[in-house]
C-alpha cells in the first residue's frame, strides 16, 4: 500500500494538536469511547505541553473507510497509526498517554520506535483479559463471548438497526434528531472486532522489551483491569512506577478526573 | 393513603410522590459516581427478588449485569453517559437474586454535583421480556431469509454454470452443422437448433450476471477502448435483425468524443445491447437510435450521456417502475407476444448502479420509449498498456507458420476446437491432461497452448505453473479455457503464468481473436528480439546464453508505443530503470521477512513495467521464488542461489536501461 500522505493520517484518525507547549503529548483513547473520553482531563495540560488528540480508526470520527480487517486483526496495526500520527506530525520527545487497551498500544508504538517516546502513561492497563496457566487476567472466554452478546445487542438489536432507516427518512426529519445516543458511536462490525482483538490479546511479553520509563495509574476497584494486573504490568517492565488512585471503575479520565490530573502531573514533576 | 374528597364531580385524585415512585409500572434505580445504589423503587425490588437492605448502601448496579454487561457498562455505558449527560435505551440483563436474568433497557440521566464525585444518575428500567423474544425471532427470520436468499443465488450461479459447458458444444457442433451441405429441411432444423441454443445461452448468461450481482462478485474492469468501435459492432449486430423487421437502426455520436476512454467496455456493451435488443423488439415499424453526447470532459474524467430512443409500443406510466424488477415484464401479454425473460432491465440497471449511475425513463404509449443514463469514464491515458492490444488485421502467413497445442480432457470441446482451427489452418496438437501438455511441450515448440483448467490427473493451473518453470527454448503463450467466471480466478491464473483467458462458452470469433493476437504478438517478439540482438547488442542484455528466455528485456513494445517521438522514448526508459530500482529494493525487503505474499505483490505490482520492456524472464524467476518461499521445507541454498540470480537480472535490467541508446534504436527501428 502506497503510504498515506499527512493530511490522510490526520483525518483518518481525526487527529488535533492544541495547547501551547512544545513537548507533544498524545492522549490514546480506550475501547469503548473516542477521544471524547479526555475531555475533562487534557484542558489541564494545554498550557504546558502539546496536546495531541485522535480517534482510533472505527471509533468517534475516524475515517471508517480505512478500516481493514487484517491490518486492525491485531493491536500492531492500532500502534502504527499512532507512530504515523508521530511522524506525520514530526513529533519528538513524546509523552504518550494510553487509557484501557490503548495502554497496549502505546506499549507496541514505544517498542517499535522507542527513540520517539520520553514517557509511557498507562491508566487501567492490562497485558492479557484472560485467565490463562495462572496468570489472572480477570476473565473466561465466556465473559467475552458475553460481551459480544451485549454489543450485539446494543449495537445491532432492534432500535440500532432501525435508527439508520428512521433517520434516514427525508418525509420525517424530526425522527433524525437526538434519536440515538450520539457519542461515542462506533460500526457495530468494527465495535465486535475490535472487542475481540482487545480481549483476546496477549501482551505480557511485550511489557518485557518496553525501555520508555512508564507511570501505572490503577483503579481501586477496576473490573476490567484489577489491581493486581497493574501490579503485574508495573513489575514486569524495566522502568515504571505504580500509582494508585482511589477512584473506583474503569474510567477515572471520566469518573475522576482531577485525581487523574494530579496524578499525571505528580509523576511528570518527578522525573523532570 | 389516597382520600377522595366529596361533592366536587371534577375532584382530583390525590397520589404522593412516594406512591408514584414505588408502584410505576417500570423500574428506578439512582446510583452514585461509582455505581453504589443508593435508592430503588419496589417494581424493581420486586423484580430482582432482593429486600431493599440487601442492596442498598453496599451494591453497585454493575453487579447487578453478567460479566459482559460489567464490560459494557465500564466500557460504553459509563463513558457516554459522563460525556453525553445521559443514556438511552442501553439493553442490559440484569441478574436476580435467584439467578436467573431478565433482559432490561434502561434510560439514565446524570444529576450533576459539585464536583465530578458528587455526581448522582438516575435510571428507569424497563422489562423487555417479550420484546426481546419478538426481536430474536426476528431477527432469526432475518437470517434465514438472507442465508436462503444467498443460497438460492449459490445454487443459481451453479446451475448457470453447469449448464454451459455442454450448451457449448450444442453451440458448436450447430455452427460446425450449419457449414455442412445441407438441403433445406436440414438447413431450417440446424438453423432452429442454433438459434434456440443461443436464446438459451442468452437467458443463462443474464441468470449468471444477475446471480453474480447478487453475490456482489461483479467488479469494473479499467481498460482503454474505442467507444466508436464498440458502437460500429453493436449496429452490426443488431443490424440483420433491424432488416428483417423493416426498423432503421441509427447511431448519433458526438464528434467531440475522444477516440479511446478508459472503462469497462464489456459492461457498457452488455448494457447497450440489452436496451437496443429491448428497443428493437418492441419496435414494429419507425426506428431504433443510440445517441451518445459528451456531457462534461475534465483532464481525469469524461462524463457520457447515452440515449436509447424506439418508436414502439411504449410504456403504461403504471409499469415504468416494475419493468426494472427481475422477471418481469410490463404485462403477462407482452411477454406472450414479445418472449424474452424479464432479466435484461434488471441487469442493465445492477450494471449501471456498478457504474454510480442509474437509468431515466420517459414513454409515452404508441408514440415509443428513451431510456437514458450517464457514465464517468477516466480519460484515456497515454500509459495505458491496454491501448495497443486493438487488433489489427492479421496476416496469415503467421497464422500458418504458427503451432498450437490444444489441451482439453472432453471429446466434443476438443472436436469443436480442433474444427475451428482446421477451419483457420492452423496447425496444432492435442493433449488431454496437463501431463500430457508437459510432454508436449519439452519435446514440440508451440506458440500457443489453449488449457482447459478442469482435468484429471494434473489440471491446467498445475500444468502451466509447471511448463512456466521448465526449461524452454521457447515459452508458449498460455491461453485458459474455462466456464468459471476470470473474477473468481485472476490470482491463480497469474500465480500460475496463465497469459489470458476465454470464457467458455466461446463462438468462433472470440477464440479467434485472442488467439490470433497471441501468435501475432509472439511472432513480433521474436522477430525484433532478432533484430536488437544483431543490430543492437547492447539493448539486448550481454547475458551467458543466447537463448530467447534468457533476455532480460526487449523495447519492442515500448519503441511501437513511442511512435517515432524519441522524446518520448528517453523518458520512458528512464522512469523504467528508476521503477526498476524500487522493485528491486521491494524484492529485497520481501526476502528479509522471506514472504511470498510480498514477491507476489511485486509480480503484480510490476505488471505494467514488464509488459512494456517484456522483461518475461524476470518475472518467471520472481514466480520460482516465490515458489520456493511456499515450500516451507525449502533449502537455504536453493533459495540463496534464486536471490542471486534476480539480483544479477534486476542489476541487468537497471544496467542496460541506464546505457540504451534510443536514437540507434529508433533509427534500427524505423529502417526495418
Amino acid at each position: 500500500m502506497a503510504a498515506l500522505s499527512k493530511e490522510e493520517i490526520l483525518k483518518r484518525n481525526n487527529v488535533s494538536v492544541q495547547g501551547s507547549g512544545s513537548q507533544p503529548m498524545i492522549f490514546a483513547h480506550g475501547y469503548g469511547c473516542d477521544q471524547n473520553m479526555w475531555r475533562y482531563v487534557y484542558p489541564a495540560f494545554l498550557d504546558k505541553y502539546k496536546v495531541i488528540l485522535f480517534d482510533h480508526v472505527g471509533a468517534g470520527n475516524s475515517d471508517e473507510s480505512y478500516y481493514k480487517k487484517d491490518k486492525y486483526d491485531s493491536l500492531q496495526g492500532y500502534a502504527d497509526d499512532i507512530l504515523e500520527i508521530c511522524a506525520a506530525l514530526e513529533l519528538q520527545n513524546i509523552i504518550l498517554v494510553g487509557h484501557s487497551v490503548s495502554s497496549m498500544i502505546a506499549v507496541l508504538a514505544a517498542n517499535k520506535e522507542p527513540s520517539l517516546f520520553s514517557n509511557l502513561i498507562m491508566v487501567g492497563p492490562s497485558p492479557c483479559y484472560i485467565n490463562k496457566n495462572g496468570y489472572k487476567g480477570g476473565f473466561e472466554q465466556e465473559d467475552i463471548d458475553e460481551l459480544l452478546v451485549a454489543l450485539d445487542s446494543n449495537y445491532l438489536g432492534w432500535s440500532s438497526n432501525m435508527a439508520p432507516v428512521i433517520m434516514g427518512n427525508p418525509d420525517r426529519p424530526e425522527l433524525g434528531e437526538e434519536l440515538t445516543n450520539s457519542f461515542c458511536r462506533t460500526n457495530p462490525e468494527i465495535a465486535k472486532h475490535f472487542a475481540n482483538v482487545t480481549f483476546l490479546s496477549d501482551n505480557r511479553e511485550d511489557l518485557k522489551s518496553l525501555s520508555i520509563p512508564a507511570l501505572v495509574i490503577q483503579c481501586s476497584e477496576d473490573v476490567i483491569a484489577p489491581q493486581e494486573v497493574g501490579q503485574y504490568v508495573c513489575n514486569n517492565t524495566i522502568d515504571s512506577k505504580f500509582k494508585l488512585i482511589n477512584a473506583t471503575g474503569h474510567c477515572p479520565n471520566l469518573s475522576a478526573p482531577e485525581e487523574t490530573i494530579d496524578a499525571i502531573k505528580t509523576y511528570l514533576e518527578e522525573i523532570s | 393513603m389516597s382520600k377522595t374528597p366529596k361533592n366536587t364531580p371534577e375532584a382530583k385524585v390525590y397520589e404522593s410522590a412516594e406512591e408514584l415512585y414505588h408502584d410505576a409500572p417500570c423500574g428506578y434505580i439512582s446510583f452514585t459516581n461509582n455505581g453504589t445504589i443508593y435508592n430503588l423503587n419496589k417494581t424493581l425490588l420486586n423484580w430482582l427478588g432482593y429486600s431493599r437492605d440487601e442492596l442498598i448502601g453496599h451494591t453497585k448496579i454493575q453487579d447487578l449485569f453478567k460479566m459482559g454487561g460489567k464490560i459494557f457498562f465500564e466500557t460504553h455505558f459509563f463513558p457516554l453517559i459522563r460525556i453525553q449527560g445521559f443514556a438511552n435505551e442501553i439493553n442490559f440483563e440484569i441478574k436476580k437474586k435467584d439467578k436467573s436474568s431478565f433482559p432490561a433497557l434502561i434510560n439514565v440521566k446524570e444529576i450533576k454535583g459539585p464536583t465530578v464525585n458528587d455526581n448522582r444518575y438516575r435510571a428507569s428500567v424497563y422489562d423487555i421480556t417479550d420484546r426481546k423474544k419478538y426481536e430474536q425471532e426476528l431477527i432469526k427470520s432475518k437470517i434465514k431469509a438472507e442465508e436462503s436468499s444467498k443460497a438460492k443465488a449459490e445454487f443459481l450461479a451453479t446451475i448457470s454454470h453447469e449448464i454451459r459447458t455442454p450448451l457449448n458444444a450444442i453451440l458448436g457442433i450447430g455452427n460446425l452443422l450449419a457449414k455442412t451441405p445441407l438441403n433445406a429441411k436440414q438447413k431450417e432444423y440446424s438453423d432452429i437448433l442454433r438459434l434456440s441454443s443461443d436464446s438459451l445461452l442468452s437467458l443463462i448468461n443474464n441468470l449468471l450476471d444477475l446471480s453474480k450481482m447478487e453475490a456482489r462478485q461483479v467488479e469494473l474492469e479499467k481498460k482503454s477502448f474505442s467507444i466508436r468501435r464498440l458502437v460500429d459492432s453493436l449496429i452490426h449486430t443488431f443490424d440483420v435483425k433491424c432488416k428483417e423487421k423493416e426498423i432503421q437502426l441509427l447511431s448519433e455520436l458526438d464528434d467531440d468524443i475522444p477516440s479511446y476512454i478508459t472503462g469497462d467496455p464489456i459492461k457498457l456493451n452488455q448494457i447497450l445491447t440489452n436496451l437496443i435488443g429491448n428497443a428493437i423488439k418492441f419496435t414494429c415499424h419507425g426506428h431504433v437510435k443510440l445517441i451518445v453526447d459528451l456531457n462534461e470532459i475534465g483532464k481525469e474524467k469524461i462524463k457520457l450521456d447515452f440515449k436509447i430512443e424506439d418508436t414502439g409500443i411504449g410504456i403504461p406510466k403504471d409499469k415504468l417502475q416494475s419493468i426494472f424488477k427481475e422477471f418481469s415484464q410490463a404485462s403477462y401479454d407482452v411477454n406472450l407476444e414479445y418472449g424474452g425473460t424479464g432479466l435484461g432491465l434488471s441487469i442493465t440497471q445492477k450494471l449501471l448502479q456498478l457504474h454510480n449511475s442509474e437509468i431515466k425513463v420517459e414513454s409515452e404509449i404508441d408514440k415509443g420509449s428513451v431510456f437514458s443514463f450517464q457514465i464517468e469514464y477516466d480519460n484515456y491515458d497515454f500509459a495505458n498498456p491496454k491501448a495497443n492490444q486493438i487488433f489489427d488485421h492479421i496476416d496469415s502467413e503467421v497464422l500458418d507458420s504458427a503451432k498450437v497445442l490444444v489441451v482439453e480432457d472432453n471429446p466434443v470441446n476438443i472436436f469443436v476446437i480442433s474444427e475451428y482451427l482446421s477451419d483457420w489452418k492452423i496447425d496444432f496438437d492435442t493433449a488431454e491432461n496437463g501431463k500430457e501438455a508437459i510432454n508436449a511441450v519439452t519435446k514440440e515448440k508451440y506458440d500457443v497452448l489453449l488449457m482447459d483448467l478442469h482435468m484429471p490427473i494434473i489440471n491446467g493451473f498445475e500444468a502451466s505453473s509447471t511448463i512456466r518453470n521448465l526449461d524452454l527454448e521457447h515459452q508458449p503463450a498460455i491461453l485458459a479455457l474455462s466456464a468459471t467466471s476470470r473474477e473468481n480466478i485472476q490470482a491463480e491464473l497469474q500465480r500460475a503464468g496463465i497469459d489470458d483467458f476465454i470464457s467458455k462458452p466461446f463462438g468462433p470469433d472470440d477464440l479467434f481473436k485472442v488467439l490470433s493476437h497471441y501468435i501475432k504478438t509472439k511472432h513480433n517478439l521474436k522477430d525484433i528480439k532478432h533484430i536488437s540482438k544483431s543490430d543492437n547488442p547492447k539493448t539486448a542484455s550481454p547475458s551467458k546464453d543466447s537463448g530467447d528466455s534468457d533476455q532480460t528485456f526487449d523495447l519492442s513494445r515500448v519503441i511501437k508505443m513511442a511512435n517515432n517521438k524519441p522524446e518520448f522514448l528517453r523518458k520512458f526508459v528512464k522512469n523504467t530503470a528508476i521503477s526498476f530500482e524500487d522493485y528491486l529494493a521491494d524484492f529485497q525487503k520481501a526476502i528479509q521477512t522471506k514472504d511470498p505474499e510480498k514477491i507476489s505483490d511485486l509480480i503484480h505490482k510490476s505488471t505494467m513495467s514488464v509488459y512494456y520492456i517484456k522483461s518475461d524472464n524476470l518475472v518467471k524467476l520472481l514466480r520460482e521464488c516465490q515458489h520456493i518461499l511456499e515450500d516451507k521445507n525449502h533449502k537455504c541454498s536453493s533459495l540463496q542461489a534464486k536471490v542471486s540470480e534476480i539480483t544479477s537480472e534486476f542489476h541487468n535490467i537497471i544496467r542496460d536501461l541506464k546505457s540504451v541508446n534510443i536514437d540507434e534504436l529508433m533509427s534500427s527501428q524505423t529502417t526495418q
